[in-house]
C-alpha cells in the first residue's frame, strides 16, 4: 500500500493536512487533517459577559474575524431581546461586504489562481500577470479599508458590539466607500469571465446537498434567520442543530457534520446553488452567462461562484451606502434582559456559521459554534476520495497529489478555524490486522458476508461467513439474511459492521486490504452489492465506523472452486476474528 | 542564486491565523517584504516553502497546542538564529491558554471531545512558545500592529534588534486626545495594557479590552491601585485582564497580591 500526503497545505488560512492511503488501485482511505490544536473556545467563553464572548469569539479566525463577530452579535441579541435600528442593520452589512471582497480577493487571486497558470505564489505570479495581481491587491485592500473603517482594525476590530456600533462611520467615508466600489465594476466583471472560464478539471464530479442563509424578501444575501438546502428543506436557525449533527472524528480537532446521513457544502458555490435566481443587475447577467450544470457538482468552480459574488458585493455597496447615509446614527441599544437563549448564522465568506449561546444571570452558561470548514470537512474528504480514486483508475497516480491540493482550496478552507498539507501512501503490509483489532477492542462487530456463489472467488465472503459460524462466531450474517433481519439489527444500532468481501483492487491475489464503509459507498465498483445493504438501514455512526474487509480475488469467472491465494487469506481472516 | 539577504521563515502555531494575514495585509508592502529578504516558509502566502534551509529570522505565531507543534518549534528554533514570537498567542499563550490548571484542562478538553483518542497527535494545555524554546523578541498583539511589524522588519533588515512600545494604551489614547473612560465610570484596561494598537477601542468609544496584554514598562502598581480607587472589584479587572493574558496573569497578578481591599 502507498500514501499520499501533503503534510502543509499551501495558500490556506490556517494548519491541516491530507492523507490518502491507496491499495491495489483502489483509495482505501482519505482522512482530511486539522492540525490546529484544540482551543476549547466553546468552554473558555463560560462565564464571560455577553460583551467578552463577543471580544474573544473573533479570535476564531482572522479572516473571518467579522463573520464571528456578526453571527455572535446576532445570536446574543437574539437571546437578550436586542433590537437594533436599521442604520445598524446597513453598516453590518457593509462590513460583512467588506470582508466578503477581502477574503474572496485574497483566495480567488492569491491562493488559488497561482494553481491554474502555474506559480507557486501570487507574488511570483505578478512577473506574468502584473494588472491582475495589482488590482487583486487593490481589491483586497479595498476590503480590508472598509472592515478597517466599520470595525476599527484590519483584523478583530472591536466597534460591532451588541445593541450597534461604538462609533458610526462618517458620512464621507462612507460615500468614499461607494464611489470606489463603482471604480472597481469593470475589472470585476472581468474577474468572473477569468475565474469562470478557468480550465476546471472534471475529476471530483459528484453531485451533492448544498446548504446557505436564506434571506428574506426573495433577495440575495449574506444572513438570515433560515437556512436553505438545494433540495428546498428550510431549517430556522434555531433549530441549526438539525442541520448540522456534529460529531468527532479521532484525526482532527475540528468537529464534522452530516444532513440527514450525508455530508453538504457551504460557501459561496452553495449561496449560488441554492439562490443564484435571485441575483440582480449585472451579477444575474454573470450568472445566466455562466451559470451551468457543472457548477451543480463540482467543488471547483467555488471560485467562479466567488467570483460572482464579488460582483454582487460590488453592485450590492453603493445601495448600503445610499441608505444608511440617509439615516441618523443610533445611539448603542441598552437592555436588562440577564436570561435567555438564542442562534445566530451568518455567512462567512466560506460558508455558513453558526453561534448559539445561552446567557444566564448575566454570564454566558452555554456556547456552541459550528464553523464553515468543519461542514465542508466530510466533503473535502469525499471530494478527495473521488479525485484520487478516479485518476488511480485512470492510470494517473502521479497526479493525485496536486488535485487534491486543488480540491480542497477551492473549498477555501479557513482552517485555524478548525488546513497544511496532502499526503498519499501506499496502506502498510498487515494494515488491516490493525485495524480489526481496534474495532474488536470497542465493541465486536456485526459481520456480514457478501457475494454470489458459483462465481470462483466472489463466493470469499459468504464461504468466510459460513466458516466463522461453524467456529460458534456470534453475530455472522450471511448476504440476504442481512436484508431480511434489519429489523433484530436495529435494536443495537450502535454496533459496527465488518463486511466480508471480493473486492478487485488490482494487487496479488490473497492480498487483503481494509477501508472504510463510507469511502467504499463513494466507489461505484464496490457499492452496487453494499448499497442496499448501507443506505436503507445503517444509522450514521455504524457508517462511520463500519469496514469493508476485501481480499483480491484471483478469478470471478463461473466456478465452484475458490483459488488457493484466496484459500491462505481467509485462514488468515479466520485467524484474526476468532473471539 | 546566493545573495546576502536574510532568510526568514514565517510559521503559524495554534491561533486565529492572524499574525501571518496582517502581514500578507501590508498590503502595498508586501511584493517589497519578498524582496528584501529571503522568504524561506510562508504557508499561508507560498506553496514553495523550505523546510530545512537555516535561517537567520523566523517569526512564529501562535501557541504550542499539541505534541507535534512542540515537535515543530523545537526544530524551527534549532536552525534560526534568531526567533520572534509575533502576536501575543506565542508570546503570552493568548485566549486558548485560559485554563491555566492542567487539571482544569483536561476536564474541559474532555467536555469538548469526549473519550475520544486522537490519532494524529496528542493535545496539549496551550502554553506561549516562550515556556518552551528561547525567545528572543516579542512583538505584542491580538494582532500584531502593522506600524511594530514594518519597523521590526525593517531593522532586522539592517541589522538592529526590534524597537517595541513600551507604554500602555493610556499613552496612545492621550495623543489621540480621547476622553478618558475611566472618567466615565467604564472599566477600561487601557492603563495596564499594551499600548501600539493606536488605543483603538476608546478612539470609538469603547473601553480597551486588554487584547494585547500586560504592558511591560507601565507603573502598574500604580494602574492598579487607580483602578481600585476607582471601586472596580479585583476580581472583575482579573477576569477582564485573563481574557487575553494567557499564562502571564500569573505573574500579573502574583505582583498584586495583597494590594486587594
Amino acid at each position: 500500500m502507498k500514501k499520499i500526503t501533503i503534510e502543509h497545505l499551501a495558500r490556506l488560512e490556517g494548519n491541516g493536512g491530507v492523507t490518502a492511503t491507496i491499495d491495489g488501485n483502489v483509495v482505501t482511505d482519505v482522512k482530511f487533517l486539522v492540525n490546529e490544536g484544540p482551543r476549547l473556545v466553546e468552554r473558555l467563553t463560560l462565564g464571560k459577559t455577553p460583551e467578552e464572548d463577543v471580544n474573544l469569539v473573533p479570535r476564531i479566525c482572522a479572516i473571518c474575524t467579522l463573520s464571528h463577530k456578526y453571527a455572535a452579535i446576532r445570536a446574543m441579541e437574539k437571546a437578550l431581546k436586542v433590537n437594533v435600528g436599521p442604520k445598524v442593520k446597513l453598516i453590518r452589512e457593509l462590513m460583512h461586504l467588506g470582508e466578503m471582497v477581502e477574503s474572496h480577493a485574497l483566495h480567488v487571486f492569491y491562493l488559488a489562481l497561482p494553481d491554474y497558470v502555474g506559480f507557486p505564489n501570487a507574488i511570483a505570479m505578478a512577473s506574468k500577470f502584473p494588472f491582475e495581481v495589482k488590482i487583486a491587491l487593490e481589491m483586497k485592500q479595498y476590503g480590508n479599508h472598509i472592515m478597517k473603517t466599520v470595525s476599527g482594525r484590519y483584523i478583530h476590530g472591536e466597534n460591532p458590539v451588541i445593541g450597534g456600533f461604538g462609533k458610526f462611520p462618517s458620512r464621507d467615508e462612507l460615500v468614499w466607500i461607494k464611489n470606489r466600489a463603482i471604480q472597481f465594476m469593470p475589472f470585476v466583471l472581468k474577474t468572473v469571465k477569468l475565474f469562470a472560464e478557468l480550465p476546471y478539471p472534471d475529476v471530483p464530479e459528484s453531485e451533492t446537498l448544498y446548504a446557505c442563509c436564506h434571506p428574506p424578501d426573495k433577495k440575495y444575501g449574506i444572513v438570515g434567520d433560515e437556512i436553505i438546502l438545494s433540495n428546498g428543506d428550510i431549517i430556522d436557525v434555531q433549530d441549526y442543530k438539525n442541520l448540522t449533527n456534529e460529531f468527532i472524528v479521532p484525526h482532527s480537532f475540528c468537529k464534522r457534520s452530516q444532513y440527514k446521513g450525508k455530508p453538504y457544502s457551504v460557501g459561496a458555490l452553495a449561496r449560488v446553488n441554492c439562490l443564484g435566481e435571485r441575483f440582480e443587475g449585472e451579477a444575474r447577467k454573470m450568472y445566466k452567462k455562466y451559470f451551468n450544470a457543472r457548477w451543480t457538482k463540482n467543488p471547483l468552480f467555488n471560485n467562479a461562484a466567488q467570483a460572482l459574488e464579488l460582483v454582487y458585493a460590488f453592485e450590492r455597496i453603493p445601495g448600503v451606502v445610499d441608505e444608511a447615509v440617509k439615516l441618523p446614527d443610533e445611539p448603542l441599544v441598552l437592555y436588562s434582559q440577564k436570561d435567555g437563549k438564542g442562534a445566530g448564522a451568518v455567512e462567512a465568506p466560506r460558508g455558513t456559521l453558526f453561534h448559539a449561546y445561552e446567557v444566564t444571570k448575566g454570564l454566558v452558561s452555554h456556547t456552541d459554534i459550528i464553523t464553515p470548514t468543519a461542514q465542508n470537512a466530510e466533503d473535502i474528504e469525499r471530494y478527495c476520495y473521488i479525485t484520487a480514486q478516479k485518476l488511480l483508475e485512470s492510470g494517473q497516480e502521479e497526479k493525485i497529489k496536486d488535485r487534491m491540493d486543488l480540491v480542497i482550496r477551492s473549498f477555501d478552507p479557513c482552517i485555524s478555524c478548525s488546513v497544511h498539507t496532502v499526503q498519499v501512501k501506499r496502506a502498510p503490509e498487515e494494515d488491516w490486522k490493525t485495524k480489526i483489532a481496534a474495532l474488536k477492542t470497542d465493541v465486536s462487530p456485526v459481520i456480514i458476508g457478501i457475494g454470489s456463489p458459483g462465481h470462483s472467488d466472489d463466493a470469499v465472503g459468504l464461504e468466510l461467513a459460513r466458516r466463522l459460524r461453524g467456529q460458534g462466531v456470534k453475530e455472522v450474517w450471511i448476504e440476504d439474511e442481512a436484508l431480511e433481519k434489519s429489523g433484530a439489527r436495529e435494536a443495537d444500532e450502535r454496533r459496527p459492521l465488518l463486511f466480508l468481501d471480493a473486492v478487485d483492487f488490482g494487487e496479488r491475489p490473497g492480498k487483503i486490504t481494509i477501508m472504510p464503509l463510507q469511502h467504499a459507498a463513494w466507489n461505484a465498483v464496490l457499492s452496487h452489492r453494499l448499497l442496499p445493504l448501507v443506505t436503507s438501514q445503517i444509522s450514521f455512526d455504524q457508517l462511520k465506523n463500519s469496514y469493508i474487509l476485501g481480499i483480491q480475488p484471483a478469478s470471478l469467472e463461473d466456478g465452484e472452486q475458490i483459488s488457493e491465494p484466496v484459500r491462505l487469506a481467509m485462514e488468515q481472516i479466520l485467524e484474526q476474528l476468532k473471539n | 542564486m546566493p545573495d546576502n539577504k536574510l532568510k526568514i521563515g514565517i510559521y503559524e502555531l495554534t491561533g486565529c491565523a492572524g499574525d501571518a494575514l496582517l502581514i500578507i495585509d501590508c498590503e502595498e508592502e508586501l511584493v517589497n517584504i519578498f524582496k528584501a529578504a529571503n522568504i524561506e516558509a510562508f504557508l499561508m502566502a507560498k506553496s514553495d516553502n523550505n523546510d530545512e534551509v537555516e535561517l537567520d529570522v523566523a517569526l512564529v505565531e501562535g501557541s504550542v497546542s499539541t505534541e507535534k507543534e512542540l515537535k515543530e518549534l523545537l526544530e524551527i528554533r534549532k536552525r534560526s538564529k534568531a526567533l520572534i514570537a509575533i502576536g501575543i498567542c506565542a508570546g503570552l499563550g493568548g485566549m486558548q491558554s485560559y485554563f491555566l490548571d492542567d487539571k482544569d484542562w483536561a476536564k474541559n478538553y474532555k467536555a469538548v471531545y469526549g473519550g475520544v483518542e486522537m490519532t494524529h497527535t496528542k493535545p496539549l494545555p496551550s502554553k506561549p512558545i516562550g515556556d518552551f524554546v528561547k525567545v528572543d523578541y516579542y512583538l505584542p498583539g491580538c494582532p500584531i500592529g502593522k506600524e511594530q511589524f514594518l519597523s521590526t522588519f525593517a531593522r532586522l533588515l539592517a541589522g538592529n534588534p526590534p524597537e517595541l512600545f513600551r507604554f500602555p494604551v493610556c499613552v496612545e489614547c492621550k495623543w489621540r486626545e480621547n476622553d478618558c473612560l475611566l472618567n466615565k465610570n467604564i472599566l477600561c484596561l487601557g492603563p495596564l495594557t499594551a499600548g501600539g494598537c493606536g488605543a483603538v477601542c476608546v478612539n470609538h468609544n469603547l473601553p480597551c479590552v486588554g487584547c494585547w496584554g500586560p504592558s511591560e514598562e507601565a507603573n502598574r502598581t500604580a494602574e492598579y491601585k487607580l483602578l481600585l480607587e476607582k471601586g472596580y472589584d479585583p476580581a472583575l479587572i482579573k477576569n477582564k485582564m485573563a481574557n487575553f493574558s494567557g499564562t502571564s496573569i500569573i505573574e500579573f497578578f502574583a505582583r498584586f497580591k495583597g494590594d486587594k481591599e
